[in-house]
C-alpha cells in the first residue's frame, strides 16, 4: 500500500482500473479514499502523458507518517493494555499471599495467643532463634534492637514491631521468654507454642532449626538458620538480613522499603 | 535449668574473653592458663563451654587456613 504511495509510475498503471475493482482487496476502502483524494487527474490528464503526476512528496510523506503513527499508536496500547493486565494479576497474587502465607498461631511473652493478621499495618522485624543461646542471639538481637531504636528516632516514620520467635518450644515457656525479652527492649514481643506450632512457623519461614544432643544436666544448644526477617504492613515477606550485615545497612534498607511501600490490601 | 540472664551472660563472656586473651599470649598452652580457665567453666554453662572450645578451634583453624598454612596434597593436584 505504501509503495503505492511512493511510486507515481505505479500508481499510476492502477489508475486506469475502476475504484470498485479496488474494493474487493483488503485495505481496498482505504486505497480507494486515498486514490479519490490524491488524484489529480482530472479531463485534463491525457494532455500530459510526458510527466508522470502522482501525489506530491509532502503529501505522501505525511500519509506515511500518518499510517505510521497509527500503528504505532495501536501497538503502544497493547502493550499497556497488557501491562495492566499483567500488574492486576500480581496484586492479586499478592493479596492472597498476603492473608495466606507465613501465617501463625503462638503465645506471646504474656500469654496472650497471636497471629499474623494481629500484625497487619505494621512493619515487623523478626528474629528466630532461643533463650539459651551462647552469643549468636544475644547479639542479633542486639543489633535488631539498634535499627528499631534508630528507625524510632526519626520522626514521620512508622515504628517497627521487634519480634522473636523461639525454636526450643521445650524449654522456652511463656515466663522464660518473657525473661528474655525483657533484657533487650520494652517493645520486644517474645512468641513461643507447643512443637506444632513452632514447626509451622518455622516452615513458613523456611528457618532450619535442629536441637543438639543433651548433656548431663540436660542442657542443649539448638543449631538454628540465622537471619533478621522484614515484614510488611500487608503481611508480605520483604526482605531478609543475615549475620554480615550491619544495623546501619539495615536500617538504610529497612528505610528504602517504607519509602517504596504500596500496600496491595486497600 | 533458666536461661542465664542478660548479668549472666555478660559475666560468662567476660570469662570467656579473659582466658582467651592468655591463650593467644600463650601460644595455645592451655597449663599457663588454668586459673582463668576454672573461673570460666565456673562463669558458664557447660554447653556453652563446649560451644565456645569448638569455637575457638574454628578461629584457630581459619586463620591458619587464610595465611596460606594448609597446602592441596600432591595427590588432588592430579584428581
Amino acid at each position: 500500500m505504501l509503495l503505492l504511495i511512493w511510486a507515481p509510475k505505479a500508481w499510476h498503471r492502477l489508475s486506469p482500473l475502476k475504484p470498485p475493482a479496488l474494493l474487493w482487496t483488503p485495505g481496498g476502502e482505504a486505497r480507494h479514499v486515498r486514490y479519490r483524494l490524491l488524484s489529480r487527474q482530472g479531463p485534463g490528464e491525457r494532455g500530459r502523458q510526458t510527466q508522470p503526476q502522482g501525489p506530491g512528496f509532502r503529501t505522501r510523506l505525511l500519509i506515511t507518517g500518518l499510517f505510521g503513527a497509527g500503528l504505532g499508536g495501536a501497538w503502544l496500547a497493547a502493550r499497556a493494555e497488557k501491562e495492566r493486565r499483567r500488574q492486576q494479576q500480581r496484586t492479586e497474587a499478592l493479596r492472597q499471599a498476603a492473608v495466606g502465607q507465613g501465617d501463625f498461631s503462638l503465645l506471646d511473652h504474656r500469654g496472650q495467643a497471636r497471629c499474623k493478621a494481629d500484625f497487619r499495618g505494621q512493619w515487623v522485624l523478626m528474629y528466630f532463634g532461643f533463650t539459651h543461646c551462647p552469643d549468636i542471639c544475644p547479639d542479633e538481637l542486639e543489633k535488631l534492637v539498634q535499627v528499631v531504636q534508630e528507625l524510632e528516632a526519626e520522626p514521620g516514620l512508622p515504628p517497627v514491631q521487634p519480634v522473636f520467635i523461639t525454636v526450643d518450644p521445650e524449654r522456652d515457656t511463656v515466663a522464660a521468654m518473657a525473661r528474655y525479652v525483657q533484657d533487650f527492649h520494652p517493645r520486644l514481643l517474645g512468641l513461643t507454642g507447643s512443637a506444632e506450632q513452632v514447626a509451622q512457623v518455622s516452615r513458613s519461614y523456611r528457618v532450619y532449626y535442629s536441637a543438639g544432643p543433651k548433656d548431663e544436666d540436660q542442657d542443649y544448644v539448638v543449631d538454628h538458620s540465622v537471619a533478621i526477617y522484614l515484614l510488611s504492613p500487608d503481611g508480605l515477606f520483604t526482605d531478609y538480613y543475615g549475620r554480615a550485615r550491619s544495623a546501619q545497612q539495615i536500617a538504610d534498607s529497612v528505610r528504602r522499603h517504607m519509602a517504596a511501600f504500596r500496600s496491595v490490601l486497600h | 535449668m533458666a536461661a542465664p540472664s542478660m548479668k549472666e551472660r555478660q559475666a560468662c563472656w567476660g570469662a570467656r574473653d579473659e582466658y582467651w586473651k592468655c591463650l593467644d599470649e600463650n601460644t595455645e598452652d592451655a597449663s599457663q592458663c588454668k586459673k582463668l580457665r576454672s573461673s570460666f567453666e565456673s562463669s558458664c554453662p557447660q554447653q556453652w563451654i563446649k560451644y565456645f572450645d569448638k569455637r575457638r578451634d574454628y578461629l584457630k583453624f581459619k586463620e591458619k587456613f587464610e595465611a596460606g598454612q594448609f597446602q592441596p596434597s600432591k595427590t588432588t593436584a592430579k584428581s
